[in-house]
């Protein structure tokens, strides 16, 4: 059983949270304030933490400098629409993904997931992944679709990997970069959308009903295709 | 306008025209002296008629009066029987003599008229180009500190100046602008700006060390400046005072038309919202699994639906308040595109939506967010206007340095002249029949297209629908939105 705390200081969304999450089978525990939710996720040790950005007493992102400065586990944030650029903020002080308020809970039910599958994989990923007709063997790095072998350059492949090893997480612009291009790379997103497109075109993705990468503007990346068996 | 055209505007000069009444002629008698031989009477008395005609052109009417008679004098004294003498032996010498005083004072009169005349010509043209100048400034686009700063240049140099303060009142507004150029400082003129009994600042001038004090006429000048700068100053107060009062009564029957829609159309949601609920609630009623999800299904719709409502309602709040200012970053346009077709999938189901984005796009400084809105809230529209299985199409061009985007359907277009009525807020077309929308979503685009230092409209589309365009520049000044 997973320990989620859902940080948040409406008690209705709180409710709505705990309720649902209770549903499929989570152990949810509550806190109304940055502080308070620093000291449980301090105290209570859980796998994952959702957090309001606009809390009354503390800055959304210094309640996850706080955190992080003890604890590696998941954050999630949850921001309303006007807060572009503190979800920016809050990513880079840290936090692992967003979802935008008023949220669906199969969306949150997703991000929650996707986390969790990264900080405690039930098993390790296997070197060779499968996601419908598109197969790629990390150890060799090949990659084929529909059985026909697939020809990236070294930088497509790249950016292959680092989304495929981070099912279902946003990955940032600068993240991105820094993990393709290396350091000293971070702010020409440009050259990310270019071997977006290159990628997307040679594996078959619709940028306009994407089924493996989902483009964030002005924020990052997600692979979102689902692993088959 | 060159500053040079106006040129300085020089006083007359009382040491220059006493000199030259005295020192033409003497030049007369010497050389007539050293030519005496040579010359006949008739020479001597040209080259005093010279003599005199330049002190005409140089010292004016008293200038010339006085050097004719001194030349008059002098033709007598050295050049007429008995010389050295002032005394005149034969009659016709007599005659002459009289007869070269007349011509030389009328020639000189007449001469030193004729170029004042046309000094003072050439003076009212270069006041009236000055003045008009100003007019002209005054009336052109610019902020106004810009165009009292030019008119600060512009008067430096005919008034002799080193340093040019305008101190302006517009309202409740200070503009104070200072022009200087270098030189030591001399008399300071102050000069108040007036128009009719209003007092609208006041000009300082500040004149170069050592030069003559300003005269008469160009003080009058300066003033006649000052009053014109003075009329402008208190018409761009008034088109505050109109402006202002345009604002205020259109934002107050905005307010009331905003309140009898942002009711109705929030209200209509909550209420099937609320409907679907208590009847899911209800212990007695007994539904089955198709007309459970069908109210849920209901219940989720019409979150959406507010939840666009409310986004479109905040933005128009911040219009309103000045405060729908653009956090920009670099972006590409496809992007948000992508996420927003993502979004709205459901929605566009019943349509089909054909894309067509040139690979050639420059990125674009924008905020994703508004142009997100600008993208759902005319794809909202496109969809409602287009039957069932129609075709949408959207395609994004490079346009100068940004980007266009038409998003043209096929429903039953808009009619020209209905075209820029449908940006204003609560507008409903006569063509739509009513069919939903809060009309919002237009005015809302169109204020984020704007502040973004873009335009949008509505054209015809091929297909007989209509194509909203726009166009985004690759980067432009965020532009605080006036209220719409």
């Amino acid at each position: 059983m997973t320990r989620v705390l859902v940080v948040d200081d409406e008690p209705q969304i709180r409710r709505a949270l705990r309720t649902s999450l209770q549903a499929h089978g989570h152990d949810v525990l509550t806190a109304g304030t940055g502080l308070e939710g620093v000291e449980r996720a301090a105290d209570s040790e859980p796998d994952l933490v959702f957090l309001d950005l606009g809390l009354p007493d503390l800055d959304g992102t210094e309640v996850i400098r706080r955190i992080r400065s003890f604890s590696e586990i998941p954050i999630i944030v949850l921001s309303v629409r006007d807060q572009q650029a503190d979800k920016v903020a809050a990513l880079d002080a840290g936090a692992d993904d967003y979802v935008t308020k008023p949220f669906g809970m199969e969306e949150v039910l997703a991000r929650l997931r996707a986390a969790l599958r990264r900080t405690h994989p039930d098993e390790p990923a296997p070197a060779v992944q499968r996601f419908g007709d598109l197969e790629v063997d990390l150890a060799k790095r090949l990659v084929t679709r529909r059985g026909e072998r697939v020809h990236l350059t070294p930088t497509e492949y790249g950016l292959l990997e680092a989304l495929v090893a981070n099912p279902g997480k946003l990955l940032t612009h600068p993240w991105l970069l820094r993990k393709v291009w290396g350091q000293g790379y971070g702010r020409e997103s440009h050259y990310l959308r270019v071997y977006v497109r290159a990628l997307r075109s040679k594996l078959g993705d619709d940028a306009a009903a994407p089924s493996l990468i989902l483009t964030e503007p002005g924020v990052g990346y997600r692979w979102i295709a689902e692993p088959s068996p | 306008m060159a500053r040079g055209i106006l040129g300085p505007m020089r006083p007359a000069r009382p040491g220059l025209a006493a000199a030259v009444a005295v020192v033409a002629p003497l030049c007369a008698t010497l050389l007539g002296l050293l030519f005496g031989d040579v010359a006949e009477d008739a020479g001597v008395a040209s080259l005093y008629l010279l003599a005199v005609v330049v002190a005409a052109a140089l010292g004016g009417i008293p200038s010339g009066l006085a050097a004719s008679l001194l030349s008059f004098m002098g033709l007598n004294f050295f050049f007429t029987e008995p010389e050295l003498t002032f005394r005149v032996g034969k009659t016709e010498d007599l005659i002459a003599l009289l007869v070269f005083l007349l011509v030389s004072s009328i020639v000189g009169t007449l001469l030193a008229r004729a170029l004042s005349e046309r000094q003072r010509a050439t003076r009212r043209e270069r006041e009236a180009a000055l003045l008009n100048y100003i007019a002209s400034k005054l009336l052109s686009p610019d902020p106004l500190d810009r165009r009292l700063g030019d008119l600060a240049t512009v008067l430096l140099e005919p008034f002799d100046l080193v340093r040019c303060d305008i101190l302006a009142e517009v309202g409740d507004e200070r503009v104070e602008v200072c022009r200087e150029r270098p030189g030591s400082s001399g008399e300071r003129i102050e000069v108040p700006m007036l128009s009719g009994e209003d007092r609208h600042g006041t000009l300082v001038a500040v004149r170069r060390d050592g030069v003559p004090p300003l005269a008469e006429a160009d003080r009058d000048l300066l003033e006649a400046c000052a009053r014109q700068i003075s009329v402008a100053l208190e018409r761009a107060r008034f088109d505050a005072a109109i402006e202002a009062a345009r604002v205020s009564s259109e934002a107050s029957q905005m307010r009331a038309a905003l309140f009898s829609s942002v009711t109705h159309d929030l209200r209509t949601p909550l209420s099937s919202i609320k409907a679907s609920v208590t009847s899911l609630l209800d212990d007695e009623a007994v539904h089955d699994q198709a007309q459970e999800r069908e109210l849920l299904q209901t219940v989720l719709e019409e979150t959406d639906r507010l939840n666009q409502l409310v986004g479109n309602i905040l933005d128009l709040a911040k219009v309103r308040a000045g405060a729908l200012v653009p956090t920009k970053q670099l972006t590409a346009i496809e992007d948000v595109l992508e996420s927003v077709l993502h979004r709205m999938g459901p929605a566009l189901q019943r349509v089909s939506v054909r894309t067509m984005v040139r690979p050639d796009l420059p990125d674009v400084m924008m905020d994703a967010m508004q142009i997100d809105q600008v993208f759902t809230n005319v794809l909202e529209n496109a969809v409602r206007f287009t039957p069932p299985d129609k075709e949408i199409q959207i395609a994004i061009v490079p346009w100068r340095d940004g980007v266009q985007v038409r998003v043209a359907d096929q429903g039953p277009g808009i009619p020209s002249e209905e075209r820029e009525r449908v940006f204003e807020p609560f507008y409903r077309s006569e063509a739509g029949g009513g069919r939903g929308g809060s009309g919002l979503g237009l005015a809302i685009a169109r204020a984020i297209v704007r502040a973004h230092g873009g335009r949008i409209r509505i054209e015809g589309s091929p297909s007989g629908g209509a194509a909203v365009v726009f166009e985004l520049p690759a980067d432009a000044p965020s532009i605080v939105q006036e209220p719409v």
